[in-house]
């Protein structure tokens, strides 16, 4: 990997990934080991919190569960206050691959993307295993992102993304679900530039998906909800900067 | 409403009335909302006590029978009361995610720090 001078943090959010956290920790050091390290523990309730202080990694503990999105934004704002000037993040189920990191970065740094996205439905990328109603829920709410933004974003809810310092300020001033479909449309609609790069994604082997049978109803019309808020949001923001 | 009636409604007004006071007294209820629930009770017990002003309310409301613009009213109450717990609960929530958060990243930048060694640091046993 080509040296560079900018700072990058990677970022894990955990939430009782006792299982699998261990080996990400790992394989993210030995892929990666000159940038640093922050695992949000979210309110973890096995042994978790145990293992990351074994690994010596560095923490931010939420005291009590906040979902997802709260935690992925504790890194943005870490990342913000720490003058890092990009975040990678990345799910600590082991899902993803620590080693394809090092190209999306290469791709990042390479582009003017403020936000890229390892996709895994763009050619060359993959989802062993994706159940079917995920899979319908993703075509959904790509539909979604391309009939108000214009731009076809294929992969709205990967926990891999990689985002720059230039959206950090936006993304803790607006709140988000999960940080999927209704970031993107309301980053968008700020007018900062999203991008895709290809990525795999293997089978979760061990803990449970934050996807359950309630959150398959209750998520879409969540994330719905807030992309049509954050339409009307990022237009009062830009009409406000305007004047 | 029968006499008989208007002394039951007026007895559990002043029991609720009480019961309130007591909560904001012993600092179990916010005085604002506490004063919502005091208006309210007060509100109720007068338009069920004054004949010819529920009559009124009623035909204000455009219903046939008292029974039902009370109903109405009452739905209203409950479902604006909801939304306006809601709403504070929300608030309330928000503000301790944002303290998990802060708090979260403060020990987080603590720990940080200890684990860099301080290349600046000059140590106690250094001598010129």
């Amino acid at each position: 990997m080509t040296p560079n001078t900018s700072r990058i943090l990677i970022g894990i959010p955990a939430y009782n990934e006792a299982g699998t956290i261990a080996a990400v920790v790992e394989r993210v050091r030995a892929s990666l080991p000159d940038y640093d390290l922050l695992v949000v523990d979210d309110g973890s309730v096995d042994a978790t919190g145990l293992i990351l202080k074994t690994l010596g990694v560095t923490v931010a503990t939420h005291m009590c569960n906040l979902g997802y999105g709260r935690a992925i934004q504790t890194a943005i704002m870490y990342a913000l206050d720490s003058d890092y000037d990009a975040l990678i993040t990345l799910d600590a189920d082991g899902q993803h691959q620590p080693e394809q990191i090092e190209g999306l970065l290469r791709e990042f740094e390479a582009g003017d993307c403020d936000v890229l996205i390892g996709s895994r439905y763009i050619a060359g990328g993959g989802y062993r295993s994706a159940p079917f109603g995920r899979r319908i829920g993703m075509k959904l709410f790509s539909l979604i992102v391309k009939l108000v933004v214009g731009q076809r974003v294929y992969d709205t809810s990967s926990g891999l993304k990689a985002i720059r310092r230039t959206v950090f300020d936006p993304l803790t001033h607006w709140h988000f679900v999960d940080f999927h479909a209704e970031a993107i449309v309301y980053l968008m609609r700020l007018g900062y530039r999203i991008g895709e790069y290809p990525v795999t994604v293997a089978e979760r082997t061990q803990g449970r998906s934050m996807y359950t049978v309630v959150n398959y109803f209750k998520y879409p019309l969540k994330t719905s909800m807030l992309v049509l808020l954050g339409i009307i949001q990022a237009g009062l923001t830009r009409r406000r900067h305007r004047s | 409403m029968t006499l008989q009636g208007i002394l039951v409604v007026n007895f559990i007004g002043l029991v609720l009335l009480l019961w309130v006071l007591n909560l904001v007294r012993h600092g179990r209820l916010y005085v604002g909302y506490g004063v919502i629930f005091v208006v309210a009770i007060l509100g109720a017990v007068v338009l069920l006590s004054v004949p010819w002003l529920l009559t009124a309310v009623t035909h204000l409301i455009g219903a046939i029978f008292p029974a039902s613009a009370l109903t109405l009213l009452a739905l209203c109450f409950i479902v604006l009361m909801l939304l306006y717990i809601l709403t504070q609960i929300t608030i309330v929530s928000n503000r301790l995610s944002k303290l998990v958060q802060e708090l979260a990243i403060e020990r987080a930048r603590v720990n940080a720090k200890r684990a860099t060694p301080d290349r600046d640091r000059v140590p106690e046993n250094y001598t010129e």
